[in-house]
């Protein structure tokens, strides 16, 4: 009923506002925005013509379009982007103005104006709820083991919880882990983790920038609840051969890129390869002739990403993209020997096409590819365990500037899926005795959207659309996703924004840990499992305070249904009927986001509290046999984070020294306790259990609070060949120790062994808590040339 | 001495920013102690009845009646005293099957065979009988009513026992256990493999599992080379009902979640049932093979 209400009204404003827009002539100034020094195109630049004030940014491919009254006049328009020095190009308006620019790196004296340019365009836009990161903020940052991770630092904007400590899961307003669509390059990423979710599988020599939706999210984005993480990978240098790279302390990297011809075409190829693997097999290998020695697995992870794009023609741009990751984790031993590997493929091909200064377009094709799989040997019996999940996507998405009120965003896309669940296959070697199973699914989901960004007077824009999605199973799912975001400028340095959002997904994955496994299962609606929905509303103010600071503060309600948990004793694991293990329940969270932020001087960073509850509840077991404990009230999920606060802060000291810091404190994590225990007896031959927890209620406890300082140097090197850099980072610089998880251990009196004593009584219990890191430095060479 | 001529070199071609960057790291890095002691506040809890009745066709009627108590409650000196305060007595205990009552008298009974512990029996023998159901029902001295009811189950028989030794290592063996399964039905097991005792060792595998996987009728549980020539194996194959594989993995799970991150606490699901969840347990039938088998070459 809210939803149709909220088409009426979209409708009858955008049919009004066309009205008034049609009156005088126009002109299209339009273009390819790029960074002067490699030709990269700049994605949300700020183009602005302050005469008649009319503004528009670059879309994600740099392509803009701004519609200006025609006259005898010429008018000033002015291109700036964060870090590079703005342009201001006098522009004719007798006709429509083809104008490809060109912004170089700022000198000192006027970032101050880029950014005020920059920020207030960002009070102008219909967006909020958006966080957005360049991998030049991301080098400075320091990172665990010296990695720099583009994941881990979006975890410090307000409003984005981290998971467990280290890892890259996203908690978004509390949404579950399983809610954020991370593209790359428009191919879905579906696990973005390396090494059991502590690195993300984000090379950032190899990404231009991401940009995180928290809410407000445009008609174009659609599949997931929470957020919608659009990371896009550098085109690669056309103007000369380059390189990047790094020496780290558990990885090294290597970039190289270079225009296939200038100008027109370029390429790139990155790859990163961590080395522990190397160390490890030495030392096995130095102590394999001892009787008592247990070899140390292997493990290794690795991605490449790489990039070509062709100038086809003035109109023509071609974009081919992939990218290849793989987590290994082995053992070869006497009678046993395992192979567990998992990893991420995903290639992307796409075409620009400017049919004329207003309209724009893009189709893409994506490929995307997760599996993992276990084999496992023990001497005359073999088990295989694997599970993935495969997209084949085709996208076509149109961009036309109408006028200087409306500017069009619509397409649509359909995408085959075919999910492979459990694939178990096990028995021995002469073929007498085999076990197999696994379920196999083929689905096809698509969307079609419209949006329309309108200008209302001089204060007023709404950016208002609708998707239709669809998915197909067993059953066929249809959802109707309004969307809409309205900003009121009270004058250039204040407005207040305003965003409703209807998602749904039909995806889901399966997994009970807080931890990003590998193992964890992507599984689609079915007949019983129905797609997840959310709605989410979202108010806010943007000020810009002395053309530095911009503070944004940001309150949102967010109703989630049909969202999936598992009942108890789920047996995820080699099931046939993993759908009989599901639980369907709600949710709801709300909170509040504060953030000051600076990103130009040498003085930059910002700091972001967040003031949150979520809760979910209202859960039956699909299999009404099944038990899931308390899931008829409601209940904080895991990352329930009450208070989050961040700081980080860089610091240039003349040309060669960046120094950085951050901090973080946090609310707990909840966990599940035990309240009682019983003793349980057994059958004859069974474990006499004396201490068999009984568990509370469902995630009441909050572990101890969190609390971590980081700190980095950054020492630039100008060789004759480029530049290179040290970085030192000191991650948790005050060495606390945060708790990781509990453990209740039992005592035993001095001589009582309960490994080799089925009848041992403890003496009593303690608990413990284990952390993960304490103080570690690190040290990274980087260079470029 | 090599470790100086490094860092004076490294100092003469990179200068002073360089070395201190570089040899920063280690005195930093620390490797202390990740785990620590800590206080929990837990809520209150309010003890439940605990039953434990596993109805063994030809032994008598055996039943365990217990009650929990708050997790960090003191632990009594000596198992004896942990038995005595634990076990309820004073209930009224009734197991019917086919229109028969046989009422468990309040008799603590030490089984010198199984070393189980049980506080009410009846001497009459459960009998062989799988096409009725067995009810429970118990008052507890408090006035509580606890009820459940279970069946038995036909017995899943073991059709062979193989022990390998390994070609390499010929010290050593494995075991691997062959049954059949019906196809026609969903069956539950449970798999126990003991290394030389049946009471006073720890089990070398305990688990359950059903025949969800099974390509044919033939499901075989191995083990690793873990066995010596002399050793005694016994193989265990219960056939179990739903209600106590989800108890059993409930137990466990609970059990296994403590000090596992990545683990999944579980409710404890049982198949009594009391007014107000005042208790827990486990009421089925137990039907069961074993094999006892001496390793050889």
């Amino acid at each position: 009923m809210i939803s149709k209400k909220l088409i009426t009204l979209a409708v009858a404003i955008c049919a009004t506002s066309m009205l008034f827009a049609q009156q005088t002539a126009k002109i299209t100034v339009s273009g390819v925005i790029k960074d002067d020094d490699n030709g990269e195109t700049l994605i949300g630049a700020s183009i602005y013509e302050p005469k008649n004030a009319i503004g528009a940014t670059s879309n994600e491919y740099g392509f803009y379009s701004l519609t200006l009254p025609q006259g005898n006049d010429s008018v000033s328009v002015e291109y700036s982007f964060v870090g590079f020095q703005p342009k201001t190009i006098r522009i004719s308006l007798k006709s429509d103005v083809k104008m490809n620019v060109r912004l170089g790196t700022g000198i000192e004296l006027q970032v101050v104006e880029v950014k005020a340019n920059s920020y207030q365009e960002s009070i102008r836009s219909t967006e909020m709820s958006v966080e957005e990161i360049t991998t030049k903020e991301v080098k400075v940052i320091p990172a665990l083991l010296g990695e720099s991770d583009i994941l881990k630092v979006i975890q410090l904007k307000p409003g984005i919880p981290s998971g467990s400590e280290g890892t890259t899961g996203l908690y978004v307003r509390g949404g579950g882990g399983d809610q954020n669509l991370i593209v790359l390059d428009e191919a879905v990423v579906y696990n973005a983790s390396h090494l059991f979710g502590f690195f993300s599988t984000f090379n950032t020599d190899a990404v231009k920038d991401l940009k995180l939706y928290k809410g407000g999210f445009p008609a174009q984005y659609g599949g997931r609840l929470s957020s919608v993480i659009d990371v896009r990978m550098k085109d690669g240098n056309n103007q000369r051969f380059a390189g990047t790279g790094g020496i780290g302390l558990i990885s090294s990297r290597l970039t190289l890129e270079g225009p296939i011809q200038k100008e027109k075409s370029s390429f790139i190829v990155s790859g990163r390869r961590t080395y522990a693997d190397i160390f490890t097999r030495q030392i096995n290998k130095a102590n394999a002739d001892k009787e008592d020695y247990n070899p140390i697995p292997d493990y290794y992870f690795y991605d490449l990403n790489t990039k070509v794009n062709f100038d086809l023609s003035e109109k023509d741009r071609l974009y081919l993209s992939g990218y290849f990751g793989r987590d290994v984790f082995a053992f070869d031993g006497d009678f046993f020997n395992f192979n567990f590997s998992w990893g991420n493929k995903t290639g992307t091909a796409r075409w620009n096409h400017v049919f004329n200064p207003k309209l724009f377009h893009n189709l893409t094709f994506t490929f995307s590819d997760y599996d993992y799989n276990i084999e496992t040997k023990v001497t005359g019996f073999s088990f295989k365990i694997g599970s993935d999940v495969q997209d084949a996507n085709l996208k076509s998405d149109f961009y036309y500037n109408l006028n200087d009120r409306h500017t069009f965003r619509f397409g649509g896309n359909v995408t085959h899926h075919s999910f492979g669940v459990g694939r178990l296959k096990a028995g021995s070697d002469d073929g007498k005795v085999t076990f197999s199973g696994g379920n196999d699914f083929t689905a096809y989901s698509m969307a079609i959207y419209f949006g329309d960004e309108m200008s209302i007077g001089n204060h007023v824009k709404l950016n208002a659309g609708l998707r239709f999605s669809g998915f197909a199973n067993e059953k066929f799912y249809v959802g109707i996703e309004p969307r809409a975001a309205a900003v009121y400028n009270v004058n250039t340095d204040l407005s207040f924004k305003a965003s409703y959002a209807r998602m749904y997904q039909y995806q889901h994955l399966v997994s009970t840990s807080g931890i990003s496994l590998p193992t964890d299962i992507w599984y689609p609606s079915t007949e019983q499992i129905k797609p997840q929905r959310s709605d989410q509303i979202a108010i806010g103010v943007e000020k810009l305070l002395g053309k530095q600071y911009l503070v944004t503060n940001e309150y949102y309600v967010k109703w989630l249904r049909n969202q999936v948990d598992f009942v108890d004793g789920a047996q995820l694991f080699a099931n046939d009927n993993l759908e009989n293990e599901f639980a369907i329940g709600k949710g709801y969270g709300y909170g509040m986001e504060l953030g000051i932020e600076k990103q130009e001087g040498d003085l930059r960073g910002w700091v972001g509290y967040t003031l949150a509850l979520v809760k979910r509840g209202d859960f039956v077991p699909i299999d009404d046999t099944k038990v899931f404990a308390g899931g008829d009230s409601y209940f904080f999920p895991r990352y329930d984070r009450r208070h989050d606060f961040s700081l980080v802060l860089m610091y240039d000291v003349g040309k060669r020294w960046t120094f950085s810091g951050t901090a973080i404190y946090g609310s707990g994590d909840r966990t599940w306790m035990p309240v009682g225990r019983f003793a349980f007896q057994d059958v004859y031959g069974g474990n006499f259990q004396p201490v068999t927890p009984v568990y509370g209620e469902r995630n009441a406890f909050r572990l101890p609070y969190f609390f971590r300082s980081d700190f980095g140097v950054t020492y630039k090197m100008f060789p004759k060949w480029g530049e290179s850099d040290l970085n030192l980072s000191f991650y948790n610089v005050t060495n606390r120790r945060n708790a990781f998880f509990l453990y209740i251990e039992p005592q035993y009196a001095d001589g009582v062994k309960p490994e080799k004593d089925p009848f041992a009584i403890p003496t009593g219990l303690a608990a413990k808590q284990v952390s993960l890191f304490p103080i570690i430095g690190s040290l990274t060479w980087n260079f470029k040339f | 001495m090599k470790n100086i001529f490094l860092k004076s070199k490294i100092s003469n071609q990179l200068g002073w920013p360089f070395t201190v960057l570089f040899f920063a790291p280690f005195f930093f890095t620390a490797c202390g102690n990740l785990e620590k002691d800590i206080s929990l506040d837990l809520p209150v809890y309010e003890p439940q009845y605990v039953v434990e009745c596993y109805l063994e066709p030809g032994q008598p009627f055996s039943l365990l009646l217990t009650k929990s108590t708050p997790y960090f409650e003191p632990f009594p000196d000596d198992l004896l005293n942990f038995v005595n305060n634990i076990v309820v007595d004073s209930a009224e205990v009734t197991i019917t099957h086919d229109g028969v009552d046989y009422v468990l008298a309040n008799a603590p009974t030490l089984n010198p065979t199984t070393f189980k512990l049980y506080n009410y029996t009846n001497p009459t023998l459960v009998p062989m009988e799988f096409d009725h159901d067995f009810s429970l029902k118990i008052i507890t001295p408090d006035g509580k009513l606890i009820t459940a009811t279970t069946r038995i189950l036909p017995v899943v028989p073991i059709d062979s026992v193989v022990v390998e030794f390994d070609e390499e290592k010929d010290t050593l063996a494995r075991c691997l256990t062959y049954i059949s399964d019906d196809p026609s039905t969903v069956d539950y097991y449970r798999r126990m493999i003991h290394q030389n005792s049946l009471i006073d060792s720890i089990p070398q595998q305990d688990f359950t599992t059903n025949d969800d996987y099974v390509d044919d009728r033939t499901i075989v549980f191995g083990t690793g080379y873990d066995f010596k020539e002399g050793d005694t194996i016994y193989n265990t194959i219960f056939h179990i009902e739903r209600a106590y594989f989800d108890f059993w993995n409930s137990t466990f799970n609970s059990i296994n979640s403590n000090g596992n991150p990545f683990g999944q606490p579980s409710s404890i699901i049982s198949n009594v049932r009391s007014a107000d969840d005042s208790a827990i347990g486990i009421f089925t039938g137990l039907s069961y093979y074993r094999v006892m088998t001496i390793v050889k070459k």
